[in-house]
């Protein structure tokens, strides 16, 4: 279990300045829950994620993971960037490898994990490209799968398909609860996108705009396992859409 | 095209060197100079083919390539580590940065006397004075290749569960790869520049001594022979440095 | 290169006085003559500059150097940044200098003073050639980076192409040029040294040696400090001119490519 309790985080900018990114942040996620964050850009989302993953200390408040405190990153808590961030000097394999050789797996194992990891994410036969060789959907497949491979219990996603396409989106997008129907692994999710909050989430956060306090958290009350297309005729999920659209118009 | 365009590239770049030697040729044959001053670049060349195949004439280079490897792996070696630690630990970024702020703009060559005189005239105080030329250029390009790698890079390894200390070998060293080797050519022509110079100054064999002997003896073919020879070594080696280069860094993105 | 708080320029006089307690500290443990302490060392330096023939040495050491820095600036930023902004030039000159990069300037000086006999001209005509280079490649590096559309529209207005060059590529260029510069600055007092080095007539690179021949090893330390302290000061002005003149660009990050 996730908790984040009265979490504040200020930075200081340049010029000495103090500026407050987020304002005491109080979540609780449970085991196996999938919980997405929405709100305005610079609300703080990445900065909050980054805080549970033990990148950045709060300033003020604390998390706590299965009871233990946060104080910096950890296998349990697997990020995935926006950015990607794959490693450009080692090949697709040699990304997906990397957590596991680190952690003492051995070679020949450490290979055969991740050659099933992507092709789980439907990547046979790109293992010995380069990251710069690979489209922007593919590159997204290969941080996921490197993330996975080293088993994490909770991952933490930012802003993971903001830079595909609406059509790779999708696709991932159902990858993404297979995956998760699966595992049943705990996913702090950060989007800018309603529907991808509603279709993938067990509850949504919706945050204020700067600096970030939680607005509203909408439970999602659709039965899983879903399935997009039936999804999108339903009325509930078109309501909690509506709904969730609305609030965040209020705040503009 | 893009082939036409190379080859033609090529051809204008050998302009400026041929009419170099056609110069020095006419002002030889026009009799402007005498041989003392100036010899026919047929002579020099003669001379330099003839030298690269006396096992004199190579031990004498392969003296000079030894200080110039054994100067340019220490300063490699120290270089990176303390680049990259300089970079992973703030104490030794607070105490590494000014030294090298105070020492980067040095005349390291001056250092030279120092080291005959700790080191002796043999080949420790020559593989001394190339390694302090050469770990500047390093050591800046290590600390500021590290300095700007993504952090998400390394945050990626750090979650999973890879400590400060391996992250730094592991992930911040090979992202800054491109910068490193950057640094690490230039060490290496300076390497060249200063074994030779170092040679010159005060040695019993090695290129460079060969270009003292030949001009106190007023042998000018032999003077000329040592600077092609140091010239030629530098462009091999930098073609064999681009070469690694080029496969080490096969998977970055390409620049200019 | 790292910032620190506090004062600037704090740092490295401390980093300064640590060098010098360093080599005072090992120059005790260690106990040879060939290594004095830094205190007998530095206590030479007031002789050395009280004394006028030295001075004179320096004086007429610091005259060939700016003489060929200038020429060498004057020469290497023009053809540089022609480089730049014309493939054809820089095809023509690349090969040539990437053949001249790995040849010490300063071993040039046998040859030279074969031609140009012991004075002055040799010793500048190897500064120049040593300062040129590194002037070349960032002006080279300046003049492809200037954005073409300024030029367009520069064209556009019926601004001529040596006018262009004069009026827009070097401004622009401006701050990656005094990178060279700054780096030829080194390379000048550098070649210098190692040319007085090697020809053993006058400078300070020959009392440095005269003194090493006379085993005076407080004086070959003090001259060593004597050109340390010359490259930083050199150095520290230059960065200052570079701050005035070009404070709106980025602060340079160069690789200080430093030796002939
Ligand atoms: N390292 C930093 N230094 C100073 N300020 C920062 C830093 N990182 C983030 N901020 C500030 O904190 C605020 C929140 O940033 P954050 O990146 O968390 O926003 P976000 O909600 O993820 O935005 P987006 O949706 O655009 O990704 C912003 O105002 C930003 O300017
Ligand atoms: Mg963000």
């Amino acid at each position: 279990m996730i908790a984040i309790d009265a979490v504040s985080k200020e930075f200081e900018t340049k010029g000495g300045r103090r500026h407050l990114a987020i304002d005491d942040i109080g979540l609780a996620v449970a085991d196996g829950e999938f919980v997405s964050i929405l709100g305005p850009s610079g609300c703080g989302k990445s900065t909050l994620l980054y805080i549970v993953g033990g990148f950045v200390p709060p300033s003020r408040g604390s998390v706590t993971v299965g009871g233990k405190p946060v104080t910096g990153p950890g296998p349990d808590r697997g990020p995935v960037f926006q950015e990607f961030a794959l490693f450009p000097w080692k090949t697709v394999l040699g990304n997906v490898m990397y957590g596991l050789q680190q952690q003492g797996v051995g070679r020949t194992q450490a290979r055969e994990r991740a050659r099933a990891l992507l092709a789980m994410v439907h990547l046979e036969g790109y293992e010995s490209f380069y990251p710069k060789e690979l489209s922007g959907g593919m590159k997204q497949r290969v941080a996921i799968a490197r993330t996975l491979a080293y088993r994490p219990s909770i991952l933490l996603m930012d802003e993971p398909f903001g830079a595909l396409d609406a059509h790779t989106r999708t696709r991932l997008q159902n990858d993404l609860t297979e995956i998760w129907e699966r595992d049943r692994k705990t996913v702090l999710f950060v989007t800018h996108s309603v529907e991808e909050a509603v279709f993938l989430s067990d509850r949504v956060v919706v945050m204020t705009r700067s600096p970030g306090r939680i607005k509203e958290i909408v439970t999602i009350d659709l039965p899983r396992p879903r399935d997009r297309v039936t999804l999108l005729l339903e009325r509930r999920y078109q309501d909690h859409v509506v709904a969730i659209e609305r609030m965040m118009d209020a705040q503009e | 095209m893009i082939r036409a365009g190379r080859l033609a590239d090529t051809l204008i770049g050998l302009v400026p060197i041929a009419l170099i030697l056609l110069a020095w040729q006419a002002v030889h044959s026009a009799g402007l100079a005498p041989p003392a001053l100036l010899p026919s670049p047929a002579a020099v060349f003669t001379r330099l083919a003839q030298q690269l195949g006396s096992p004199a004439y190579l031990e004498h280079a392969a003296a000079t390539l030894y200080r110039l490897f054994a100067g340019f792996g220490l300063a490699l070696a120290v270089g990176v580590a303390l680049g990259v630690a300089a970079t992973g630990s703030r104490a030794v970024g607070a105490v590494t940065g000014p030294i090298v702020r105070v020492l980067a703009p040095v005349p390291k060559i001056a250092l030279y006397p120092a080291f005959i005189l700790t080191l002796g005239f043999d080949d420790a105080s020559k593989i001394a004075a190339v390694f302090v030329d050469a770990v500047f250029p390093i050591l800046i390009a290590t600390r500021q290749g590290t300095a700007v790698v993504e952090p998400k890079l390394a945050w990626s390894a750090r979650a999973a569960g890879v400590s400060p200390a391996r992250c730094l070998v592991t992930v911040v060293l090979p992202a800054a790869l491109p910068s490193v080797l950057t640094g690490a050519r230039i060490g290496l022509v300076i390497s060249c520049i200063v074994v030779f110079l170092a040679e010159m100054i005060t040695s019993t064999d090695g290129l460079g001594h060969l270009l003292v002997r030949a001009a106190r003896n007023f042998q000018t073919v032999d003077m000329f022979v040592p600077l092609i020879t140091i010239s030629l070594l530098g462009l091999t080696l930098n073609a064999a440095f681009n070469a690694l280069r080029a496969r080490l860094l096969r998977g970055f993105p390409e620049e200019s | 290169m790292t910032r620190l708080p506090g004062i600037p320029g704090l740092a490295p006089l401390v980093a300064f006085a640590g060098l010098l307690a360093g080599w005072e500290v090992a120059a005790r443990g260690i106990g040879i003559d060939g290594l004095p302490p830094a205190s007998r060392a530095l206590a030479e330096v007031p002789g050395i500059l009280a004394d006028p023939e030295s001075l004179i040495n320096i004086g007429a050491s610091l005259y060939r150097m700016a003489l060929g820095f200038a020429l060498g600036v004057a020469v290497a930023v023009p053809v540089g940044l022609m480089m730049g902004r014309s493939r054809h030039v820089a095809a023509f000159f690349n090969p040539l200098l990437m053949v001249i990069y790995p040849v010490p300037k300063a071993a040039l000086m046998p040859i030279i003073m074969l031609w140009l006999g012991v004075g002055d001209a040799s010793k500048t005509l190897v500064i120049f050639l040593g300062v040129s280079l590194p002037v070349v490649y960032h002006s080279y590096q300046g003049g492809r980076a200037v954005e073409e559309k300024m030029l367009w529209s520069a064209a556009a207005m019926g601004m001529g192409a040596p006018a262009r060059l004069l009026r827009i590529v070097l401004p622009a260029a401006l701050p990656e040029i005094l990178v060279g510069c700054r780096t030829g600055l080194v390379l000048a007092l550098i070649t210098m040294v190692t040319s007085e080095m090697i020809a053993r007539q006058s400078g300070v690179g020959n009392i440095l040696f005269n003194s090493l021949d006379m085993a005076q090893y407080d004086t070959v330390y003090a001259m060593i400090v004597i050109i340390g302290v010359l490259g930083l000061a050199l150095d520290a002005a230059f960065e200052r001119l570079r701050a005035a003149l070009v404070g709106w660009a980025e602060p340079s990050q160069a690789l200080m490519v430093g030796t002939t």
